[in-house]
C-alpha cells in the first residue's frame, strides 16, 4: 500500500504551494505534476523529491531516472516499511 | 515601422506566439520601442526591434526582467547587447556584433522545419533558435511566458503544431518528457545545450524519439558554440584531444578543459590563443566527461548559481548562527540548492524562515535555497570545510 506515501506527498506539496501563496487543489492519484493541473513548476517538483528523500530515507532515482507523470506513479516508486 | 525585410528573415518565415500568427508583414507593423531597449519577452517584439535597429544602424539592448537599463547607451552601429541571468541579482551585459551572432549559425535547416522556442527570447540560445528559424523560412512556435504552467504550455504547443525541431537544456527536456506523457511527436532533431547532458537522459531521449537526430552542444560564454556531440553518449570522445572537429583544439590543464577556437572573442584568449572554459573534466577511457565548474557554480535547471553567494546571504540574516548551502543532485533540475540553518538560541523558527525567504527573494528562483532544514550544527568534511556538494 502506498497510502502513507500519498499522504506524505499531499502534505509536502501543500506546504510547497503554501510557501508560494498558492492553494493546492484536491489531490488524487491521477493528478499530473507538470501538466498545468497543479500550481507547481519543475523547481517545486525537484524540491518535493528532496524532501521525500529526507523524510523517507529513500532515493528511487539513485540509479537513474524513472518515468512518472502522476502523483500515484511517484508514490509507487517508494516502498512503505511494514 | 514599415521597413524592408532584412536579408536574415526568409520570406517564408512564420511565427506562432500563443494564439497569434506572424509573418514579416505583421512583425514589421509592430511598434518599435524608443531608446534602443526592448523588453525581450516575446520573439515578435525582439525580431521587430532587431530589424529596426539594423535599419537605423543602432545598438539594441534585449532587456530581461525588471532591472532598469541604467546608463546603457546604444552606441554607434548595429549591435546586440544581451543580459545574463546572473545569480547576484545584477545582470551582466555582453555586447555582440550581429554578424558574429549570425556567423555561428550553421547552414540552412531542413525545409518544412517547425521549431519550438524553449529558451528565453532574450537569451543567447533563444536568439540563435529564432535567427535559425527566421533564416531558414521555418515555422517558429513560442508560448508567452506563463510561470508555473510554462512547461505544460510548451508541451501543448508542441503537440498542437507537431513541432519537428526542439532545442533545450537537459532540465527542460526532463520536465518536457514528463509533461508530454505518451503523446506522439514527429521530432526530427533533439538538441541539448546550456549544461552537461547526462547519459540516462540521452538514453531516454533516444528511446522516446528513435527517429530524431540527437545532439548535445558544448558552448562557453567567451568562446561561443564550440562543438556538437552526435553519438548519443555523454561527454565527448577522448580522441578529440588529439584531433578536434571544426578547426578546434582541445586540451586538459589541471583538470580544466581549455580550447583554441577560430570563433573565440579576441580579448578572452591568451597569447597562444588558448582559453580556459572553467569546466572541470575527467578522462575515462575513450571519453572525456564533464565534472562541474572550477568556480563552484552549479547548474540548477539551466541557470548557473553560486552556493557560496547564497550562503553569504543566509549568514547575514539576524538569528542565524551558521548556515550551509548545499547543491544536491536532482533528477528534475540537475541540481537543487538546499540549506541547513543553525539558529541562535531563542530564535523563533517561523520568523526565521520568513526572514531567510526575504533574504533571497530578489534572486532568480533557481538560486533560492529549497528544503530548508534546521539543525544544531553543520557537519564538516574531513578537511574541516563545509562540504559543498551532496553525495550522489
Amino acid at each position: 500500500m502506498t497510502d502513507s506515501i500519498f499522504a506524505l506527498i499531499a502534505e509536502e506539496l501543500g506546504r510547497i504551494a503554501a510557501d508560494k501563496g498558492e492553494v493546492l487543489p484536491p489531490l488524487t492519484a491521477d493528478s499530473r505534476f507538470l501538466d498545468g493541473d497543479l500550481p507547481i513548476d519543475s523547481l517545486d517538483l525537484a524540491t518535493l523529491l528532496v524532501v521525500l528523500e529526507q523524510r523517507t530515507g529513500q532515493d528511487p532515482f539513485r540509479e537513474g531516472f524513472r518515468q512518472f507523470t502522476t502523483v500515484g506513479e511517484l508514490a509507487a516508486l517508494y516502498t512503505v516499511p511494514a | 515601422m514599415t521597413g524592408r525585410r532584412p536579408d536574415w528573415i526568409h520570406p517564408a518565415f512564420r511565427l506562432i506566439e500563443g494564439e497569434e500568427a506572424f509573418g514579416w508583414a505583421e512583425i514589421a507593423a509592430l511598434p518599435v520601442p524608443a531608446g534602443g531597449v526592448v523588453q525581450a519577452d516575446r520573439p515578435s517584439r525582439v525580431l521587430a526591434a532587431l530589424a529596426a535597429a539594423e535599419a537605423a544602424g543602432q545598438g539594441l539592448l534585449l532587456a530581461r526582467g525588471a532591472v532598469a537599463p541604467n546608463g546603457w547607451q546604444p552606441g554607434q552601429g548595429f549591435s546586440v547587447t544581451l543580459e545574463s541571468s546572473g545569480t547576484t541579482g545584477t545582470p551582466k551585459r555582453l555586447r555582440h556584433d550581429f554578424d558574429r551572432v549570425r556567423g555561428r549559425l550553421r547552414g540552412v535547416a531542413e525545409e518544412g522545419a517547425r521549431w519550438l522556442l524553449t529558451y528565453d527570447p532574450g537569451a543567447f540560445a533563444g536568439l540563435q533558435v529564432m535567427l535559425t528559424a527566421a533564416a531558414a523560412g521555418a515555422l517558429l512556435v513560442a508560448v508567452p511566458n506563463s510561470g508555473a504552467g510554462t512547461i505544460a504550455a510548451l508541451a501543448e504547443a508542441a503537440r498542437r503544431h507537431a513541432v519537428t525541431h526542439v532545442s533545450g537544456t537537459p532540465s527542460f527536456w526532463r520536465a518536457f518528457l514528463m509533461a508530454l506523457g505518451g503523446a506522439d511527436l514527429p521530432l526530427a532533431a533533439v538538441t541539448l545545450g546550456g549544461e552537461a547532458a547526462d547519459q540516462p537522459l540521452l538514453d531516454r531521449l533516444a528511446e522516446r524519439f528513435p527517429h530524431a537526430r540527437l545532439r548535445h552542444i558544448y558552448a562557453s560564454t567567451e568562446a561561443g558554440a564550440l562543438f556538437a556531440v552526435a553519438d548519443g553518449r555523454a561527454g565527448f570522445p577522448s580522441a578529440w584531444l588529439d584531433q578536434a572537429p571544426d578547426g578546434l583544439d582541445l586540451r586538459i590543464a589541471d583538470g580544466v578543459l581549455e580550447v583554441r577556437s577560430p570563433r573565440a572573442a579576441p580579448g578572452a584568449v591568451d597569447a597562444d590563443g588558448w582559453l580556459s572554459t572553467g569546466d572541470l573534466v575527467e578522462r575515462r577511457g575513450d571519453r572525456v566527461l564533464f565534472a562541474g565548474r572550477l568556480d563552484g557554480l552549479v547548474n540548477v535547471g539551466g541557470v548557473k548559481v553560486s552556493p557560496e553567494a547564497v550562503e553569504q546571504r543566509l549568514l547575514a540574516v539576524d538569528g542565524v548562527a551558521d548556515a550551509a548551502v548545499l547543491a544536491v543532485p536532482s533528477p528534475i533540475t540537475g541540481h537543487l540548492l538546499t540549506a541547513t540553518i543553525v539558529p541562535v538560541p531563542g530564535a523563533g523558527e517561523a520568523a526565521l524562515r520568513a526572514a531567510l525567504r526575504a533574504a533571497t527573494a530578489d534572486l532568480p528562483p533557481a538560486a533560492r535555497p529549497r528544503a530548508l532544514t534546521f539543525a544544531d550544527h553543520i557537519p564538516l568534511s574531513a578537511a574541516g570545510k563545509k562540504s559543498r556538494k551532496g553525495s550522489q
